[in-house]
């Protein structure tokens, strides 16, 4: 090849100005004032989690009691100064166990929720990018996990697996991996055939590099999305098998484990269903809110559809491929209304 | 000169017979159908077509974005569907494309400098601050500002979304830019703009175009060949100013005939040509024969039976179309 | 559309192969069998265990105990229960119908109220109760169903002194005591799917409700409780149907720790009793089951968008 006139050298070039600073924290700022105002239910969705999250992580600090200590002398006392929520059929205080028990459901959701995003993803993402057979294959095992009742499928792993929190997290992984793997997969898809994408294998780009940088960013709204439905269904998971006897063992202070302890004086002693139920359902509610916020701020359109039902931990598959797309697109879109909402309206051709 | 026949310098870029069928769900599309092209260094040929005629999948097999079912695709010399992925990956360096949409072909979560230096970090160009300076070189060579390195695509307008389109495909120093619909999208007034600018570029550069349009006033400013597309076959081919001055195919002659400001002021005088009827028959079912005769105003039996081949129909002109086969020896050699 | 129903039914037979396969292989790759648990405390020796285990199948390799299983499942032998040595097929079809009722009441009073309350949503959209009905929707999903149970058990418990007998009868036998013991798990297991009807029904009937073919209906003069009924209820079939037939997989799930709760002999306790002794050939019959009955439902609710949607069968929509 003759060398040609080359870019380098032909006109002065200006200098480069500086990176601006800390601008990936002052948009994610600006996003999220955004979206508070457009959804104030979501919100209060993201207080409620926040003071959930403060519960879970200062418990130790902020429970009056040890949450395993027996008071032998005030077994099932009734809600009183000494303690708030009252105690149970051991003695123990109902508040600090109900802390805690936020803890272990954080614990088990984070841990949970993260794990089967990363995972899910990574599978969603590699079948639908490599698509034929390795799509084919994969999509029909994760078919199959999806096609087991999850309440079933997670008894089968939990049992076998024996009881503990360790093991919940391992069961609920199985179960909900093949959710974000559709999702990644459906999104996968869509964003493949967006022109930047083909702009990028132009290039030269491989895949590697189509994923890390084209697709994967590109998918991680409806992702997130779904990450915070999911973690409203794997909270109640863990405190449904906590509540079968085949989750956190006792004494561990979980929600589910406490209902079930406490079925049994249903008529003596309310406070001991009532109090986690109310714990239990808030923080399902704000997880589930939220995510409902999300969606409609990514897609304002989007108010019907039969994925309404995202709690549980199955999703249909016509539904799902039906709503990813759609969810994304209006990021894009809204991301764009945020900006010229923000700032002056988009400046136009300027003559020359 | 026919142009089938050899030319004294090997041209840049060449396509032969090219055929590309899409199957779906038990149904065969062809999208291409035969299509060769040339493209000389420092020149620009343009193709026009309605949608659907194909010309976004030549752009492709072109580019080896797609590969061709038969064909041949050379590009200096190099037949790209045999080139290895190392000498694959050297050629992609010097051809590139611009997108139709402008926005759509940017990464909404990619920053200016990140989507035009992307190409550089691909083949290991430059990077550091050697990569900022020469995104910014890039966005003041396509008239945008070095201010303009950390934005996103969403904050800019078409037109300027079209330029870092472009400052992305020059980022490589490339022999060869496709131009797929790369003005379509645009405002009339930026259209033009741009295609100033794309011209300024390839006598700046030395650039070769292949530029794909739908527009034929657009293909008859840029281009110095026109090659006409119908239903995934190229039906006239010829000099710009000269094809549609006075176009030889029945087909070229309704597109130009379809162009309110374009045909009153055609010079020979001759009747104002009949328009065909209807709309092009879908790809997956073409017609028998010429593909073109159930809109042709001059269809004749012929035309039903037997498909045209491309030939010489006068200098540097060549029309697949029964019509010419009388003139043929005459005009052809 | 036989060929894509054909289609969707190989892909149903692919998807459930996977899941016997699924359901041996973890069954046997997991540590500890029914003859350990079975002898765990008794002392037996290793002979007389391995004995059992020759008895039962549990020494061949999986791929034999598969290919048997699959053999006697075709002639509608589902094995035969470790403990109780009675036929699977039989154990399940004891149980079947308590399933099937509180599954199926619990439903069709779902659905009922969702409807209900969806059409007043719809109908009354932008006032008070428009809006209370958005909150309590993302309520009532958030409210697991065994906690809905269990605060109803204390406020019955509470207010009435009053609590669902615990020996389920025959609603042939003792209708009231059955009604009894019924009402509490059927509301429990309803209240989800009445929320996500409820909200379907009212975004499904605004989105008709603004459409032109409803202001035609109007301009023609027809009355409003007729065009909401008819017309724009009736377009929002497709999606409530669809909606159900999704949530059958929640309320089946569901039924295992609400039959446990209230000691409904059904196929949750069932299952949930077999997995706990690990009672192989009664789990797997009742996973794979429970998997099938998930999987005819997609295939069944595809096929409806199929026939509704032509574009769905020949693929072009969809990619």
């Amino acid at each position: 090849m003759t060398e040609k006139l080359t870019l380098t050298g032909t006109r002065p070039v200006s200098p480069a100005p500086r990176p601006p600073r800390g601008a990936a924290l002052r948009r994610g700022l600006k996003a999220l004032r955004v979206f508070m105002r457009s959804q104030p239910l979501g919100a209060a969705a993201l207080l409620l989690i926040c003071f959930f999250v403060l519960v879970a992580l200062l418990a130790p600090w902020i429970s009056p009691f040890d949450p395993l200590e027996q008071f032998r002398r005030d077994i099932l006392e009734p809600p009183s100064g000494t303690y708030p929520f009252g105690t149970d059929d051991l003695g123990r205080d109902v508040l600090s166990r109900t802390i805690h028990g936020a803890r272990t459901s954080l614990i088990v959701g984070v841990t949970t929720t993260g794990v089967s995003l990363v995972l899910g993803t990574m599978i969603g993402v590699t079948s639908g990018y490599f698509g034929r057979g390795l799509d084919l294959v994969v999509q029909r095992v994760m078919d199959a996990v999806q096609a087991v009742p999850g309440i079933v499928l997670l008894l089968f792993i939990a049992v076998v697996l024996g009881p503990s929190v360790r093991n919940t997290i391992i069961a609920l992984t199985v179960v909900i991996t093949p959710s974000f793997n559709r999702i990644a997969r459906a999104e996968t898809l869509r964003v493949r055939q967006e022109p930047y994408v083909e702009a990028a294998r132009a290039t030269g780009a491989r895949a590697p590099r189509i994923l890390a940088l084209h697709v994967l960013p590109n998918m991680l709204a409806s992702v997130l999305t779904l990450g915070s439905l999911i973690f409203a269904g794997v909270i109640i998971a863990e405190s449904a098998l906590s509540f079968l006897g085949i989750g956190a063992p006792p004494p561990t202070p979980s929600w589910g484990l406490m209902l079930s302890e406490g079925v049994r004086y249903v008529e003596r002693a309310p406070w001991l269903i009532i109090v986690p139920s109310v714990a239990l359902s808030i923080a399902v509610f704000s997880f589930n809110l939220l995510g409902d916020a999300l969606r409609d701020h990514l897609d304002p359109r989007l108010h019907r559809s039969a994925t309404d039902r995202v709690t549980g931990l199955w999703w249909g598959r016509r539904m799902l491929s039906r709503l990813a797309p759609s969810l994304v697109r209006a990021t894009e879109q809204n991301v764009s209304t945020g900006g010229a909402a923000g700032g002056a309206p988009r400046p136009s051709e300027p003559p020359r | 000169m026919s142009p089938d026949a050899p030319t004294t310098e090997a041209p840049l870029f060449e396509a032969r017979d090219l055929v590309k069928r899409f199957r779906s769900r038990g149904t065969v599309v062809q999208a291409v159908n035969g299509v060769s092209l040339r493209i000389p260094r420092g020149r620009t040929v343009g193709l026009v077509g309605e949608s659907g005629s194909g010309k976004s999948t030549v752009a492709r097999l072109a580019l080896r974005l797609l590969d061709p079912t038969s064909g041949q695709v050379t590009f200096d010399g190099v037949d790209l569907l045999r080139a290895s992925r190392g000498q694959m990956q050297a050629l992609r360096r010097r051809m590139q494309i611009v997108f139709q949409d402008p926005l759509g072909s940017l990464n909404p979560r990619m920053r200016v400098l990140d989507a035009v230096g992307e190409p550089l970090a691909v083949h290991r160009i430059a990077k550091g601050s050697a990569r900022v300076d020469r995104v910014v070189e890039l966005l003041e060579r396509v008239g945008l500002r070095s201010s303009d390195l950390y934005r996103f695509s969403h904050q800019f307008s078409g037109g300027q979304a079209q330029r870092i389109g472009i400052a992305r495909a020059l980022a490589t120093d490339p022999d060869l830019i496709v131009c797929d619909e790369a003005v379509s999208a645009l405002d009339v007034s930026v259209q033009a703009q741009m295609l100033n600018l794309l011209k300024r570029l390839q006598s700046e550069l030395g650039l070769s175009y292949l530029f794909i349009a739908h527009d034929l006033n657009v293909v008859r400013y840029m281009a110095d060949e026109v090659c006409v597309m119908y239903l995934g076959q190229i039906v006239e081919r010829g000099d710009g100013d000269t094809l549609f001055a006075d176009p030889r195919h029945p087909y070229t002659g309704m597109l130009v005939s379809a162009l309110p400001e374009f045909a009153p002021e055609r010079a020979d005088g001759r009747a104002r040509r009949a328009v065909p009827r209807g709309e092009p028959a879908s790809p997956s079912s073409p017609p028998p024969g010429c593909r073109f005769h159930p809109r042709c105003p001059k269809a004749m039996q012929r035309c039903r039976e037997e498909a045209p081949a491309l030939h010489g129909v006068a200098d540097g002109r060549a029309a697949a179309c029964h019509l010419f086969d009388a003139g043929r020896e005459a005009s052809a050699r | 559309m036989i060929g894509y129903t054909l289609r969707r039914l190989g892909y149903g037979v692919v998807v459930m192969c996977l899941v016997t396969v699924f359901v041996f292989v973890i069954m046997r790759l997991v540590p500890g069998d029914a003859v350990s648990l079975q002898l765990q405390d008794t002392g037996v020796s290793k002979e007389a265990a391995d004995a059992l285990r020759g008895e039962f199948g549990l020494d061949d390799p999986v791929w034999v105990q598969l290919g048997e299983w699959l053999a006697g499942a075709v002639q509608g032998d589902l094995g035969t229960s470790f403990y109780n040595k009675e036929p699977v097929i039989d154990l399940f079809l004891a149980r079947v119908p308590v399933t099937v009722q509180l599954g199926l009441l619990a439903m069709l009073v779902g659905t009922a109220l969702g409807l209900t309350v969806g059409i007043i949503a719809a109908v009354t959209r932008g006032s008070v109760t428009d809006s209370a009905l958005r909150v309590f929707a993302v309520a009532f999903l958030s409210v697991p169903n065994f906690v809905i149970a269990l605060l109803l058990l204390t406020a019955f418990a509470l207010w009435f002194a009053w609590s669902p007998p615990l020996v389920y009868a025959q609603p042939t036998e003792d209708f009231t005591s059955w009604a009894q013991q019924m009402a509490i798990p059927v509301f429990a297991l309803g209240t989800g799917g009445m929320a996500a009807v409820a909200r379907l029904t009212r975004s499904s009937m605004l989105e008709s409700l603004g459409s032109d073919y409803i202001r035609t209906v109007r301009a023609k003069g027809v009355r409003e409780r007729t065009v909401v009924l008819k017309h724009s209820l009736r377009n929002s079939t497709i999606a409530v149907l669809t909606l159900l037939g999704l949530e059958l997989a929640t309320v089946l799930g569901g039924t295992v720790i609400i039959e446990r709760m209230f000691g409904l002999p059904g196929t949750g306790q069932l299952i949930y009793q077999a997995v706990l002794d690990r009672d192989y050939p009664v789990v797997v019959a009742c996973t794979i089951f429970y998997a099938a009955l998930f999987v005819i439902t997609i295939i069944l609710i595809d096929l409806l968008y199929a026939l509704v949607d032509p574009r769905i069968r020949t693929g072009k929509a969809l990619s």
